[in-house]
């Protein structure tokens, strides 16, 4: 039995006397000697002359240092009513919907002291599944962009003026109403809406002014996959793709793990079917086959990538469709053109596809209607509808039909309109017919925007009424048929911007009808709840089926809500392929012509954020290039025109030109083809250099229309070279793994017969002069912080990436200083080439390079130079550019357990905790910056100047706005020190207080990472690897863990994952 | 006791007597300044004003202003310290090592080449201190000095404290000893004083020389003593300083024959130092009796030897890089004769190793203008073989995703010179005001001293 342990101070209180318990009760037990320097005669004090002077000296002396000290006045302003559910240093955890595209993730928004730092994915949606993608984590800085409208305006001849919300009810109403009486037609405009509420609000304001059209537009649209579905089986949807019911998914340049439709969703529903641990010899993984021009995130990834000519794609299409008919035994389309690529390309996908039937997916990127509807046929050929493709339990995510568009910009040109109204749309900076749009907008009486911030749009309109951003908004989302979500205000309007749905109730005379249930009650409970929009969709949920206060917070405390799903139904296809072959061959471009494909990047997308300095410092996961859109040229065509990295080109086609663009040679790029990302280009603030200046250029203008919607791919597009150079910024700068063990990956087959396949390297390491860590607390093992990284879930998407940034208070440095080489990020993805040698040409005449090759795969830089130095010899075609495998790998602190960094600080500055973490004490930090020199990791990063408050880094550390979503969890370091991942362990800290205040063990996966939080491939699992029960523990002790150079014996607390491709063993 | 041999060449010519010493030598300190002085120390002056201008704009935004980036974190700037202190390792050597060797032959340079050292020392401190990103605190946390923050205490694991005590120890020996030897001197010259002011400024830095024999006794003794002490730091330092980089996991770096191959490569930059600065000197102050084409040539033989042993280490670096089978260290050092920054090596292996041969030939030996050519060149060589080591190791090291290129800003190169304007400047002041060589010891030397 425990016993106990008493200890006392004296005897007194050993026996606990009379004298002293009377004792106690006084704050000081013992009298004070004051009468030795206090008396009651001469003057008050027993001191004399000298101690006098003395005590006098002194105490000037004192007050004239103190006063010396010119500490600045802050002030700290207490809650006037303390809201019940705030307390300052303690988080609040809101679940809501992402505002940053219409794919709709759930989303978990952390607040601190009332206002929202970070966004991470509710596990409850699945849309979002947990994660979020690296857009969605940095949409939480627009709330706090400078360039945010501070309220309504008017514009009048190019000039921007305040009005108030009054005003401009009174002014668009009236002007609405002129319009109704004289039949004028009004326009919406809008982004994707899939929120029922919003779209009630919609048919609300088209019910008081009947001549409305609400025309949806996306920027980067799905118009081919709704119009071919709604032609081939009269539903106007994107279905639902199942990745888990599928075993081979074959894409046609939708990189559906990086920007197509769902990414998130897509990715962890990809990585779960790509596990591999205890595998049985019978079982199998999705397995990934693309074919493209770029080199998309989702090729990187591919077990099989097929470098395409996407104008060629109809001819490769319809040669699939052709190759499973005749496995099918079904009539071929008639076709002209036929296509096979390099090693059977499409025979062999025919061939695993046809062994799937039923459990395959076939998907394309194009945007063209009748490749989609090949794609459908394919599809029907394979039995997947119904299984893998839903068109039932379809998704809303994207419904913008081009083809409205087209003939919305030609009425609007043609004057046909009197009123438009955009909302979550900027057409004159996304659309191709950008000009028509401009010159219709001049002829309309009325035009306003919701735009939060003066964007090209809104520019242009006579009133802009912004809207708030999502974190301030009530809203609902229904981005997949059945799944409504909530989005919930997590802050009260920064400034004085009211949500779009209000307005558009106020001018439709809807809004007054509400009444007020919490006037009075408060000002807090006013601001947030009082919504007219709030009770607007509380009345649609009810009528939906979530009545009452208790349902509608439960949905809004999950912030998901889900309607049983339907039964698929196995469509028929209603329009016959051989008669579309004319529209198809239409899209077949010339062989010889340079196809322009157009793509939106992991980060960007389609531009709507592009001011967001985390968006862009974000790395490009391909080329690793931040801050600018770049043309990616083949490897055969650059040799061909004699361009290199830094040159400029000027790229046009037909009358659309773009001068003066960077170029970057990129591996993987198709021959024939180049990429160009779109979402770059964005005007800011007249007047004033935003960020939006100077950032890439715009490429939308180059969207052509083909069979009616706009097409990503242009075929014939002409590159010249011109004098200058631009040196584009890039995180990473040598691209191959040189042969070094830093990744190690295997093959399905291989991991299927040995669990320690592609891991079997012994090790031998450095002796090492220190005793080896133990990790102990009183004997007990104490916690022992470690992490797994599975390289095989791992799709190099960086959402971590951010994610880390925004936890961390990492700054952001900008183009220039990336340029410099010193990007702060605490995480990065490291992303290796190798390159394919499949014309297998000999070297072994070759003495010095000899070494350099290793067969087929060619991983240094000589081997890759004298390969290169034939193929230009031979004036070839420098395939093994084009056939390029890729791998990711995450990479931060390893929190050595014999960390090099930390024996060489002459200060103490970097030291182990008892924990095994690897600590930075930023106070004591000199910087010598011999920690970072010494880290073979190269992960520390150093304060090269003083990042915050500073406008010659102007992104967010330098204004008051920009700083609310600092993490005041974590401190914001000066300049002159380094840095580097901590593991987060201001979570580690706040998870083991709450453990210990609830008297309770710390349980595993309390603790998550930013890093963790934010993958949606669920790559990174972080806990305690010295309890037993631990998934981390588990996976440190899995066949395919290994350390990265484990031959210097750092004793790294982070394991990596052997990466597994499902593709054949080489023959040898 | 004289020990001098009847047949060996005098190490003073052109028969000097006592007097013509001391008038010779005070001449420059008693005189006005020539005006290839005054243009000279204008030079070093305006070099002066750059590193102060250097160094504002450092403090003023940060190492930022530098080329450095995440990789490459050390640059030019211990490139350049690492250059200066191994400047300063003639002056000991000379001071020191050969006072314990007898060997007379030093007495004539030892003086300037101490004064050398001093200066040298004073331009590579410079270095890492500035390189600190926060110099305001990191100038004195790294001394283990009492403070009220508990045990917080330096790491004596880092070969940075170990620096940091190396080098002041040396630069505080060095500065003893090299006082303790101008005492004689500026004895002499306060006693030839004119002036108020220089009677008054030279006696108070003579303190008190009587030139009695007790205290010529003294002296001597303690030269020795100090001799004795500095002799291990012409090792230590060198040592040290090498440590900052054998001490570390950078492949390139991790290699046990740094040490010496350090010392050995400090005595070559030094001694071409001391032959650069003193073919000058000799001519322009007219010393060429005192300094002799024998010292040149004595100093020329010191810089074939130790230029052939960090010539040697070179080969012997690549040796066992290929022996050890680690292929990091075998890419390291393929890396730096074939990568990217194959010119510095190039140039180091051209300057340090193959230059130097030259002097197996008497005649160049002997041949002032073309001696001064190739200490130059020597200096050079020497600077390469710093940056060598340290930029080309640390820019492609494990890890290719974080291979970079590294070149330094006008703000490094700006720095560079102005510690050249320190050091010039500082000799010119010490040629004016100090007898440049040491008069109490040559005169010990003179053919007809009787």
């Amino acid at each position: 039995m425990a016993k106990k342990q008493l200890y006392w101070k004296g005897e007194d209180e050993l026996l606990r006397t009379k004298e002293f318990l009377a004792s106690q009760k006084n704050e000081f037990n013992e009298a004070l000697p004051l009468d030795e320097v206090f008396s009651e005669n001469n003057l008050g004090l027993n001191a004399n002359r000298r101690d006098f002077l003395k005590f006098f000296g002194f105490s000037v002396a004192a007050v004239s240092l103190a006063a010396c000290n010119s500490t600045s006045v802050r002030n700290v302003v207490p809650y006037l009513v303390k809201p019940e559910e705030i307390t300052p240093g303690v988080a609040n955890y809101y679940n809501s919907t992402c505002g940053a595209c219409s794919t709709g993730c759930g989303i978990t928004i952390k607040t601190r002291e009332g206002r929202p730092i970070k966004v991470d994915g509710n596990a409850l949606s699945p849309v979002s599944g947990g994660g979020l993608c690296t857009t969605g984590q940095a949409s939480i800085l627009g709330l706090y962009d400078t360039e945010r409208l501070d309220g309504p305006k008017k514009v009048s001849n190019g000039s921007t003026s305040n009005i108030d919300w009054a005003t401009l009810d009174t002014e668009v109403s009236t002007q609405l109403n002129a319009i109704q009486t004289a039949g004028g037609k009004i326009a919406i405009v809008s982004g994707t809406v899939h929120s029922p509420s919003t779209l009630a609000v919609i048919n609300d304001f088209k019910t008081k002014y009947t001549n409305t059209t609400h025309i949806t537009y996306d920027a980067m649209s799905y118009s081919g996959i709704l119009i071919a579905n709604r032609d081939a089986f009269g539903k106007q949807v994107i279905p639902s793709y199942s990745f888990a019911k599928s075993n081979v998914v074959v894409s046609f340049g939708a990189d559906f793990l990086g920007t197509w439709i769902s990414p998130v969703e897509f990715t962890k529903a990809w990585a779960d079917r790509r596990k591999v641990d205890g595998i049985s010899a019978d079982s199998k993984v999705l397995k990934t086959i693309i074919f493209e021009s770029n080199l998309s995130l989702t090729g990187t990834n591919a077990d099989y990538r097929f470098p395409m000519k996407s104008s060629q794609e109809a001819v490769y299409v319809t040669s699939l469709y052709n190759a499973i008919a005749k496995l099918a035994g079904q009539p071929a389309i008639q076709i002209a053109q036929s296509g096979e690529l390099a090693g059977d390309a499409i025979k062999q996908t025919a061939t695993a596809l046809w062994k799937e039937k039923g459990n395959s997916m076939v998907i394309s990127g194009s945007n063209d209607p009748k490749i989609q509807l090949v794609i459908n046929g394919i599809n029907m050929l394979l039995g997947n509808y119904g299984t893998t493709i839903d068109l039932d339990n379809h998704s809303n995510q994207y419904k913008g039909l081009d083809t409205d568009m087209v003939s919305f910009t030609n009425d609007l040109k043609n004057g046909a309109y009197a009123a438009v109204l955009f909302y979550n749309s900027n057409p004159v900076y996304s659309s191709p017919a950008s000009a028509d749009i401009i010159a219709g907008l001049k002829k309309t009486k009325l035009s306003v925007s919701f735009a939060g911030t003066a964007d090209e749009t809104a520019k242009l309109c006579q009133y802009i009424a912004p809207d708030n951003h999502y974190l301030e908004s009530w809203n609902d989302a229904e981005p997949k048929a059945g799944l409504f979500q909530l989005t919930q205000p997590t802050i009260s309007p920064v400034f004085t911007t009211r949500q779009a749905q209000e307005s558009l109730l106020t001018w439709a005379g809807l809004a007054a009808k509400t009444a007020d249930p919490f006037a009075n009650k408060g000002i807090y409970n006013q601001k947030l709840s009082a919504s007219v929009y709030y009770l607007y969709i509380k009345s649609k949920w009810a009528a939906m089926g979530v009545s009452g206060d208790e349902a509608f917070n439960k949905a809004l405390h999950d912030g998901v809500h889900m309607a049983p799903a339907k039964a698929a139904v196995v469509p028929a296809m209603a329009v016959s392929l051989n008669a579309i072959v004319s529209d198809l061959q239409s899209t077949i471009g010339n062989s010889t012509g340079i196809d322009l494909v157009l793509y939106q990047s992991v980060s960007v997308k389609d531009g709507s954020l592009s001011n967001n300095p985390w968006i862009q410092e974000t790395p490009d996961p391909m080329s690793k290039v931040t801050w600018d859109n770049y043309v990616s040229l083949p490897k055969a065509l650059a040799e061909k025109e004699g361009i290199k990295n830094g040159d400029l080109v000027n790229i046009s086609y037909d009358k659309v030109s773009l001068n003066g663009m960077p170029v970057f040679v990129q591996p993987g790029q198709s021959n024939g083809t180049v990429g160009l990302a779109v979402g770059y280009g964005r005007m800011g603030k007249a007047g004033e250099k935003g960020l939006f200046e100077s950032i890439g250029k715009n490429a939308y203008p180059f969207l052509k229309v083909q069979n009616g919607t706009y097409n990503t791919v242009v075929n014939g597009v002409k590159i010249t070279k011109i004098d200058g150079n631009y040196e584009l910024a890039q995180t990473q700068t040598h691209h191959s793994i040189e042969g070094r063990d830093l990744v190690r990956e295997t093959t399905l087959e291989d991991i299927k017969k040995n669990p320690k396949a592609g891991n079997d390297k012994a090790t031998p390491h450095l002796y090492t002069l220190w005793e080896t860590k133990a990790y102990k607390k009183d004997g007990a093992p104490n916690h022992h912080w470690a992490m797994a990284i599975d390289l095989n879930s791992c799709t190099g998407c960086s959402a971590c990436v951010v994610s880390c940034s925004i936890e961390n208070n990492v700054p952001v440095v900008g183009r220039a200083e990336v340029r410099r080489r010193r990007e702060m990020h605490w995480m990065r993805i490291d992303r290796y080439f190798t390159f394919e040698n499949r014309k297998m040409v000999d070297y072994t005449d070759d003495l010095f390079l000899s070494r350099d090759y290793e067969g087929k795969n060619v991983t240094k830089e000589k081997g890759l130079e004298a390969l290169d130095n034939r193929e230009a010899q031979a004036k070839g075609e420098f395939t093994h550019w084009e056939n390029v495998k890729v791998v990711h790998q995450p990479m931060m602190c390893q929190h050595c357990g014999q960390a090099p960094c930390e024996t060489v600080c002459p200060v103490l500055a970097t030291t182990h905790s008892s924990e095994g973490l690897n600590q930075m004490t930023y106070n004591r930090c000199i910087g010598t910056k011999y920690c970072a020199n010494n880290c073979p990791y190269k992960v520390r990063r150093f304060n090269w100047f003083r990042y915050n408050d500073n406008d010659k880094f102007d992104f967010h550390f330098n204004n008051d706005l920009g700083k609310m979503v600092i993490n005041p969890d974590v401190t914001v370091r000066t300049r002159g020190v380094m840095e580097k991942c901590s593991m987060c362990v201001q979570s580690i800290q706040g998870a083991k207080t709450k453990a210990k205040r609830e008297k309770r063990k710390l349980t595993d996966g309390e603790v998550k990472t930013a890093c963790q939080r934010a993958c949606p491939a669920g790559a990174i699992v972080f806990g305690d690897v010295n309890d037993p029960n631990s998934e981390v523990h588990k996976l440190f002790k899995n066949e395919r863990s290994y350390r990265i150079l484990e031959e210097l014996n750092t004793q790294t607390a982070v394991k990596y994952m052997v990466k597994v491709r499902d593709i054949e063993n080489a023959k040898a | 006791m004289i020990h001098d041999s009847v047949i060996r060449p005098q190490l003073v010519t052109g028969d000097k007597t006592l007097h013509d010493v001391t008038t010779e030598i005070c001449r420059p300190i008693e005189n006005k300044p020539s005006t290839s002085w005054k243009v000279g120390f204008v030079l070093s002056v305006i070099f002066l004003g750059i590193l102060g201008l250097t160094l504002g704009i450092t403090l003023a935004f940060g190492i930022g202003t530098w080329g450095l980036n995440k990789s490459v974190q050390w640059g030019w700037d211990i490139t350049n310290f690492v250059f200066w202190v191994g400047i300063g390792h003639a002056g000991t050597l000379i001071s020191a090592i050969l006072l314990l060797f007898r060997q007379k032959w030093r007495m004539s340079i030892n003086r300037s080449a101490e004064a050398m050292t001093i200066f040298a020392v004073m331009c590579a401190a410079i270095f890492p201190l500035f390189h600190m990103g926060r110099i305001w605190v990191g100038g004195y946390w790294v001394f283990p000095l009492p403070n009220a923050f508990g045990s917080l205490w330096v790491n004596f694991h880092s070969p940075l404290l170990w620096d940091v005590f190396a080098i002041s120890t040396y630069f505080s020996v060095s500065l003893v000893f090299w006082y303790l030897g101008l005492i004689p001197d500026i004895a002499t010259v306060r006693d030839r004083a004119t002036t108020a002011g220089r009677k008054f400024w030279y006696n108070f830095f003579s303190m008190g020389w009587t030139g009695s024999v007790r205290t010529w006794n003294r002296y001597e003794v303690v030269s020795l003593i100090l001799a004795g002490i500095s002799t291990p730091l012409v090792l230590s330092v060198h040592t040290i300083v090498s440590m900052d980089f054998a001490t570390s996991v950078v492949p390139g770096w991790h290699t046990t024959i740094f040490p010496p191959y350090f010392v050995a490569g400090a005595i070559f930059s030094g001694f071409g130092m001391v032959l650069t600065l003193l073919v000058i000197a000799r001519k322009v102050m007219n010393y060429q009796d005192y300094i002799t084409i024998g010292h040149l040539e004595a100093m020329c033989k010191v810089v074939m030897l130790t230029g052939t042993m960090v010539g040697l280490a070179y080969i012997t670096e690549f040796f066992v890089a290929a022996y050890s089978g680690v292929e990091y260290e075998q890419y390291a050092f393929i890396n730096r004769a074939t990568g990217p920054y194959w010119w510095a090596y190039w140039s180091m292996m051209t300057c340090n190793l193959i230059a130097p041969q030259v002097f197996w030939f008497k005649w160049a030996r002997t041949t002032p203008w073309f001696i001064f050519m190739l200490s130059i060149v020597v200096n050079v060589g020497m600077w390469f073989e710093r940056f060598v080591i340290i930029v080309t190791s640390l820019h492609r090291e494990y890890l290719p995703s974080g291979w970079v290129m590294y070149s330094p800003t006008m703000v490094e190169i700006g720095l560079f010179l102005g510690t050249f304007g320190l050091f010039f400047t500082c000799f010119f002041l010490f040629s004016k005001f100090l007898p440049v060589i040491n008069m109490a010891e040559v005169k010990g030397i003179l053919k007809n001293r009787e």
